[in-house]
Parts: structure tokens; sequence; C-alpha cells
């Protein structure tokens, strides 16, 4: 369970965005006023189009910067009661209608039944949420123009930028007391669909160690079947109890007295709704199966590329370099035996086990080693087995023996500026470890669960205050139906963006639009060459052309699901205040022009047709 | 400067088309009108249904964009925002948020002004109170007649005190003691120094309280003047005999008191503005095209 895209560090990723940003900005403006102004000519000739567009432009500073708080408010609180009047509390029901389902189909026996749970609920909660987003946003002012109502409203001294912006805001409030709500729900729905509990009698312990007058030590046993599971016991002679991990998760136990027997009882379980805080390596590099420097490792074939292999049983590494490794980071009153490290490694075999069962596959064997800046060696640590995607932590000493024998400590000698590599090694020859920089972090801490939720919560929210945008500046010059299904468009052209952009970017194998579709009549294959001739080259021109189109749309469409913490809460990482930072901005990013567009669409149009 | 000051309404050659989706000319309902409206008076456009009086007071409201032309409130041009400070609007049918009451209603419209909250309330209190619906201030207006409604449509339009009113139509579903009411406020409105611009197209409507009226006919200004002084027949005297001149009259009269008589009337008779109506349909029928532009009575 990893997260497989890097986030860029806040500072850095705010400087390249906001020049692109401006770019992009620059030139939207630039094409709206050229593509006005040559609208407004063929009419009334270029004089008067420029007097036009100079006042639209005089007349929008005027109208965005005197926006008062009063009006924009009370537009809000007609949105508010709008919303309460198209009742759409009915929402709840359908969500509590969801819940009942979901609470018969999903799992909780599972083998990772919180990350189904959570991604249960937070998909219903966004899907319901964007769904009244886009209807309340799309229809409400159509219909205020169909009714005419609009009319009483214009005619008081209200800017049409607070038109826009009162419905925004209304809509959005009413999003968020019913995103709030339900997500209130879904907590109590996945904290209760996980719990339960086990309890084992004393006597069905059986002792392991016998001290010498006899007495037993430490006892062992298993806990009661609850979810197709069951927990391994030990009960030390003081009394203290130690419940092992199964299935993700573990219990804090109290003994109690039951008919006169020592019963252990457990309490809810723990361990399973968490927010681990990943440190990232800031640099992932390799070395070949000769020992030297390389870019990358091996392509075993793997399509997407994202992972980069090492060759089991050479010199072949994957090293991380990670940064601010201290001691303050990781005190040893909280990090005892070590430094946890996580790890997810993909594992290509050239040849299987006995069966293909996964559970009988043997793990394949690896070294994990942290390099001496000194030597600029690796240090081995310690040997492991991997198993195919499966998490494993490791942990390294706080002090670490060389061959040599001598005892260096991880971060005085090791880490003296706080900077660590990890060096993993394949063993096995003929096998192959598969890595991307994030599949390997440390874990410093738990954040809070609840807290992640919410943050999960806020990605929703984004979205859907998007959404809302979207759909009110739609909704200014479209009728209701179409100002809807533009609005849809955009959210699927949104999804869909990443992809566009790369077609548009002549990323995507197999060329562009009319060259795909070139290929798909004729059969050809993605790689092979076209013969060149005048043909080609006209289906490349038009190509080029299409692709430009596709790269702009793509540049102007919100990339709909990097909005999202879903995964990350899901898989259980901490959604980290940079990510939560950069989606907000880039949501505020679209909502700015998106605003100003459905203001100036309002304002240019005659509110009586 | 003292004229134009007065000027609360001017249109300059306004003119309107109303054009389909495809940019295709559907219909010409205002064909250059130039009006006037001075402070303090009540203006009257008349016209049978079609001729255009909507149109006009939309263009006026910045609801419209003219084709051509220009129309002037205060003195700004009529897409700007600040003119609505200063002006209430009946609309034709009152366009209300159905699921608010009468209270939420006034005090929505109220908050769009820069008014204080205390003078608001106090406000929305009153012109329910004026409109006669104390007894339904909280119920939602789905369940107003339209009667009612509309009569909330005229405690909207007076919410911020304005100097102008432009009431469109405002008799229409009102029963006779509303009409009556409705009549009398305008004429009150007028007492308290506001202008009022008011449309329709049932002559007695406007025959009561009009000071001046202009007379549209399929987007033409085909009238315009004051009301008695349109209505006023001057080469008729109306006496109750036929064939004196004003000697005989003064001899009647001389010869009236002579004999201790009282006389009662004698004056030019008024025709009904139904009349004029008529014959000005009739005559824009036999010459298409005519048309007065600007005023010309003293
Ligand atoms: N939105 C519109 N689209 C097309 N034609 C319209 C529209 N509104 C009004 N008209 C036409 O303009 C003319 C004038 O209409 P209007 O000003 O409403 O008349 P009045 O208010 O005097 O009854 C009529 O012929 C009407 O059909
Ligand atoms: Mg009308």
């Amino acid at each position: 369970m990893v997260i497989e895209y890097a986030i860029v560090p806040f500072l850095e990723w705010l400087s390249t965005s906001f020049v692109y940003w401006l770019m992009i900005l620059g030139g939207v403006v630039a094409a709206a006023l050229i593509g006005s102004w040559l609208v407004v000519t063929l009419r009334h000739g270029p004089v008067v189009a420029f007097r036009c567009v100079g006042r639209v432009l005089s007349d929008t500073v005027v109208d965005l910067a005197l926006i008062a708080p009063r009006r924009v408010l009370a537009m809000a609180w007609l949105a508010v009661k709008e919303s309460i009047r198209r009742r759409v509390v009915v929402v709840f029901a359908v969500f509590l209608v969801l819940l009942l389902f979901a609470g018969w189909f999903l799992d909780p026996a599972s083998s990772e039944p919180a990350r189904l749970y959570l991604s249960f609920v937070l998909t219903a909660t966004s899907y319901l949420v964007l769904l009244l987003a886009l209807f309340l946003s799309a229809l409400s002012l159509p219909a205020d123009i169909k009714n005419k109502t609009l009319h009483t409203v214009v005619t008081k001294p209200v800017r049409p930028s607070e038109i826009v912006l009162g419905r925004i805001l209304g809509f959005t409030a009413v999003g968020t007391v019913l995103l709030g709500i339900m997500a209130l729900m879904s907590y109590v729905f996945v904290v209760r669909g996980l719990s339960h509990t086990h309890q084992v009698a004393d006597a069905d312990l059986r002792a392991v160690e016998q001290i010498d007058d006899g007495e037993p030590a430490i006892r062992q046993g298993h806990s009661s079947r609850v979810h197709k599971h069951r927990h391994e016991v030990t009960v030390d002679a003081s009394g203290g109890v130690r419940v092992e991990l199964e299935h993700g998760h573990w219990h804090d136990v109290s003994a109690g007295q039951s008919a006169g027997e020592t019963v252990y009882q457990f309490g809810p379980p723990r361990g399973r709704l968490v927010a681990r805080v990943p440190v990232y390596a800031r640099q992932l590099r390799f070395k070949d199966p000769t020992g030297e420097d390389a870019e990358e490792g091996v392509n075993v074939g793997d399509e997407w590329g994202y992972r980069s292999f090492i060759r089991g049983g050479s010199l072949a590494a994957a090293i991380w370099t990670f940064e601010d490794i201290t001691t303050d980071r990781f005190p040893k009153s909280s990090f005892p035996d070590g430094l946890p490290l996580e790890m997810t490694l993909e594992v290509f075999r050239t040849y299987k086990g006995q069966t293909d069962d996964p559970k009988t596959i043997p793990g394949i064997l690896g070294s994990l080693s942290v390099g001496d800046p000194k030597t600029g060696k690796p240090i081995e640590v310690r040997l492991f087995t991997a198993k195919d995607f499966a998490t494993d932590v490791q942990y390294i000493p706080r002090q670490v023996e060389t061959p040599d024998g001598r005892k260096l400590d991880l971060f005085k000698d090791l880490a003296p500026d706080g900077r660590l590599e990890v060096w993993i090694r394949c063993i096995q020859p003929m096998q192959y470890f598969g890595m991307a920089r994030a599949d390997v972090y440390f874990r410093a801490r738990n954040a809070q669960f609840w807290v992640n939720l919410a943050k999960g919560y806020f990605g929703i929210w984004l979205q859907m205050v998007l959404v809302i945008g979207i759909g009110a500046m739609y909704s200014t010059f479209l009728s209701g139906p179409i100002a809807l299904l533009a609005t849809m468009g955009t959210l699927l052209g949104g999804f869909f963006s990443r992809f566009m952009g790369d077609l548009g970017a002549g990323a995507v194998m197999g060329g562009g639009p009319i060259e795909s579709l070139y290929r798909l009549v004729t059969q050809k294959n993605l790689i092979q060459d076209l013969e060149p001739g005048l043909k080609t080259t006209v289906i490349e021109m038009i190509d080029h052309v299409l692709e430009y189109g596709l790269w702009v749309t793509s540049s102007l469409l919100p990339e709909f699901d990097r909005f999202s913490f879903s995964e990350h809460v899901a898989k259980g990482f901490d959604v980290s205040g940079n990510l939560a930072a950069q989606c907000a901005l880039r949501s505020l990013a679209f909502l700015i022009p998106v605003f100003v567009a459905g203001y100036l669409f309002l304002k240019t149009r005659e509110v009586a047709r | 400067m003292q004229a134009s000051n007065d000027v609360v309404i001017e249109t300059r050659n306004l003119t309107k088309v109303y054009r389909d989706f495809w940019g295709r000319q559907k219909v010409r309902a205002l064909k250059a009108l130039d009006l006037e409206v001075r402070r303090g008076e009540i203006f009257g456009l008349l016209g049978p249904n079609g001729s255009g009086k909507t149109t006009t007071i939309k263009l006026l409201l910045g609801l419209l964009f003219p084709t051509s032309g220009q129309s002037l409130v205060f003195g700004r041009d009529a897409t700007d925002v600040s003119k609505n400070e200063r002006l209430g609007y009946l609309p034709e049918e009152s366009y209300l948020y159905r699921f608010l009451n009468a209270e939420e209603t006034l005090d929505f419209y109220g908050r769009l002004f820069k008014i204080p909250r205390a003078v608001r309330r106090q406000r929305t209190f009153e012109l329910i109170e004026m409109v006669g619906l104390d007894w339904a201030r909280r119920r939602q207006l789905k369940e107003y007649s339209k009667g009612m409604v509309r009569r909330i449509g005229l405690a909207q339009a007076l919410i911020n005190d304005p100097e102008l009113i432009l009431l469109d139509e405002p008799t229409t579903g009102l029963d006779p003691i509303g009409t009556r009411e409705m009549k009398d406020l305008i004429l009150k409105l007028r007492d308290q120094g506001k202008t009022v611009l008011m449309c329709s197209h049932l002559l007695a409507d406007v025959q009561d309280v009009c000071d001046r009226i202009a007379i549209l006919y399929q987007g033409e200004l085909k009238e315009l003047g004051r009301v008695d002084n349109l209505l006023k027949v001057r080469d008729v005297t109306e006496i109750r005999a036929s064939g004196l001149d004003a000697q005989a009259q003064q001899e009647i009269k001389a010869v009236i008191e002579k004999h201790q008589g009282k006389l009662l009337s004698m004056g030019n008779p008024t025709s009904t503005l139904e009349e004029l109506f008529l014959k000005i349909i009739r005559e824009s029928e036999a010459h298409p095209g005519r048309r007065v532009r600007g005023e010309k009575e003293s």
C-alpha cells in the first residue's frame, strides 16, 4: 500500500505553478479580449468595439473592487433558502440508505477492512455531494432567469459579481454543512463497522515455560474467533497481557472475572484506522550490476515504467537518500528499537516456487544497509525477505555494527548532517526487486486518524467548491440543462485532463488522434512508423493542431482526481499539510478565473431575454 | 443646468429590435423613441398590448440593451447599477421568490440597499401594513393570490424610499378597491415629490392619475402631452344651447344674471381618452409611420 506519486516541496511547487498559472491566465485573457473585440467589430466597427471592450474592462475592475459583503451575504442567504426549498436534505436519506446497504455488503472480516470501509464512505459522499453541488449550482440561475425573478433582483443596486459570488458562497455553505454531517456519519459508520472484540478465558491458556518450582511463567493461547480471525495472546508471570497483531490490528485487554474464572476481555481494535506520516527520501539512485552509478535500474517490461528494477545476486543496488534524520525527529523514548522503515517492493521472479499460491511462495531474500558517509560504502544492517507488494517494516537500529566490529552511532556517525543513505540489494540471483522513490520511507509517527479523515473530506470539499464554481459560471449564460451538461463535461474532462495533456504533448504512443484513428482503421500497430508521404504529412499536421487544442483544453481543466485525498486516507497515510495546501491553492487558482468569467457572462448578457 | 437637473429620465432615439438565437430580426419593438420625464410628475406610457411599453421600461432599467440610441436615468446610462439605489420597479407580473414569506422578501430586497438594519425593519413593517397584508406576513408567497403577490411586489418597489418609481401595468390583478388604492398611492407618491413612470393599457388608470402621457402604438410614439390638453376639444364649447358666440355667451350670462339665475357650467368639453386612443390608431393605420418627436406643447 503505497501512494504512487511524489509530492513536490511547497515553495518549489508554488514558484513554478504560479508562473504557469499567470501564463495560462494571460493567454486566456488576451484571447478573450481579442475575440470579443473582433465580434463587436463585425457589428459596429473597430472604434466602437475598442471603446466597448475598454468599458467592460474598466467596469470589471469596479464591479470586482466594490463587492459589498452585505449584498453578497444577502444573495448567499437566498441561495441557502433556495437549496432548503429544493429539499437538499433528501441527500441524507440517500446516504443513510447507502450506508445501510453497505453494512450488508462490506465484509469487516476481509484482509484490509479499513481500506474497504474508508474508500466506500469517501467515494459515496463525494459522489453524492458532487452531484448535489452540480444540480444546485447549474440549475439555480437559469431558473431565476426563466421565472424572471432575477429582474427584480438586478434592478436593485446589486452587481453581477455579487450575484455570482453570493450563489457560490451560499451553495458552498449548504454543501459544507451537508458534507460535515455526512463526514460524522461516515466516521461513526467506519468505527462501528470495524469494531469487534474477542475474549479468552485464563483456563484456555497453556503454559509454555516452566520455572524451577513448577509455576507457569509465560502462558499462551488464542482468542475467540471474530470477523474470521483470532489473536495470539501471551500472559507473562506478572500478569501482563500481550496481543499479537492480526489482520492489521491489535486490542487492548483487560482481565475480568466471570463465573469465578479469569477472563481476558478485548477492547476495540487498534492500529487499523491510522494516518501514517511517512518521511520520504529526497532522492533515489541506482547502482548497476557491476557496482557503477546508473540513472535507472533495469526495465523488466513493465508497461508504465514507474518502478525500476535491480538484479539479484549482483552489485546492483537502490539507494534512497533521506534528509532530516535527527534525534529530534526520532527520539529514543518513542523509537527505542530503532527507526521503522516501511518498504513495499515489487518482486519480479524469473522462476517460481513449487506452487503458484502466493502464501506458499517464499519471500525473496534482500539486504538492507545504511551508507557510511566516510567511505561511501554500505554497512549491512540486516537481511529480509520480501514478498511482492507486501508492506514490511524493518527497524534500523540506533547503533550499527560494522563488519570489523566497530560500533557506529546512527545519528552521529552515519547521518551527521541529517542525511542518511539506505541501500537495498536483492541477494538471490535471477530475481529482481522493483522500486520507486515513494516505496521506502521512514514512519516518523502516526497522525490523528480523525484529523486525517477530516482532511479527506476537505479534499471532497475542494472538489465540491470547484463544481459549484464551474456550475455557477456556466449557468450565467446557458439554460439549466445545458449548463448541467457543460459542467458534467468539464468534470469528466477534468478527470481525463492528464491523459489529454499527455496526448496534447504528443507523449502517448501511436501519435495524435487522427494518426491513432488511421492506425486503428488500417490495423497498424503502435510502434511501426507510418510510411513517409503526403498522407502522413497531412495526418501529422492535423494532429499537431488538434494536439495543441487538446493541450490548451487540458491546461484549462482542473485535474480533478488530484483534489482527492481519498487514496491517502483509505490506505492509512497522513495527508500532509503541503499536499492539502497545494490542492487548496490549486482550486483557488481555478475558482478565481471561473468566478470572473461567470461575472462577465452575466454582466454582458441581457437579463430580460 | 436647471432643466437637465429636472429631467429624471431621458431617451434618445431609443430603438430595440428583438433577434432570435441566430441573430435574425424578429420584432422591431421600439422605434426611435425620444422621451423626457421630469422630476415630480406622473408620466404614463399608454398603448395596446405589444406596443413596446414593457420594452421601454426594461431598456430604462438595463434589463435589455438598446439596439441603437440611448436611455439615461438620473443622467446615467441605464446599465449603470448605481442608478438603482434611487429607483423602485414593479414588474409586469410580480417576479418574486415564492419560497420566501412577505417579511423575508422585503428584508431580502432591503438588504441589497445601503439601509441601516433598524430602518429596514421599520420600513418592512410599515410597507406590509400599507399594502394591507399584515395578516399574511409570515406566509410563503406561493400561498398568496395574484393580487396579494402584486401588493408585495409594490411594497418591494418602495423598500428603498425611491425617488423614481417605474410601474409596469400597476393595476392588473387588483380588485376594484385595490385599483383605487393603487391610484391613490401613486398620487400620494407624487405629492411626496417622487417621480412616477407607469405604463398601462387601461385608459382609466392613466386618465385618472397621469400628468402627462405618451401614446405608443407598434413601437412608435404617436402622441405626447398633458392629459388635460390632449383631452380638451378646443373648437367645441359646451353649453346647453347651440349657436352662441362669446358675445352671446356674455349676453346670456348677463341675461342669466339679469334674471337672478346662476350659471352652473360652461366651457370646452373633454373627449374621453378612449376616443383619442381610437382616433390615433385609426389615423396611424391610415398614415403609417407618422409620429411625434419631442414635445411641442406648452
Ligand atoms: N423577449 C422577446 N423576444 C422577442 N420579442 C419580444 C420579446 N419581448 C417582447 N417582444 C415583442 O416586442 C413587442 C413589444 O412588447 P412589449 O414591450 O412587451 O409590449 P407591451 O408591454 O406594450 O405590451 C411585442 O411585439 C412583443 O411580441
Ligand atoms: Mg407589457
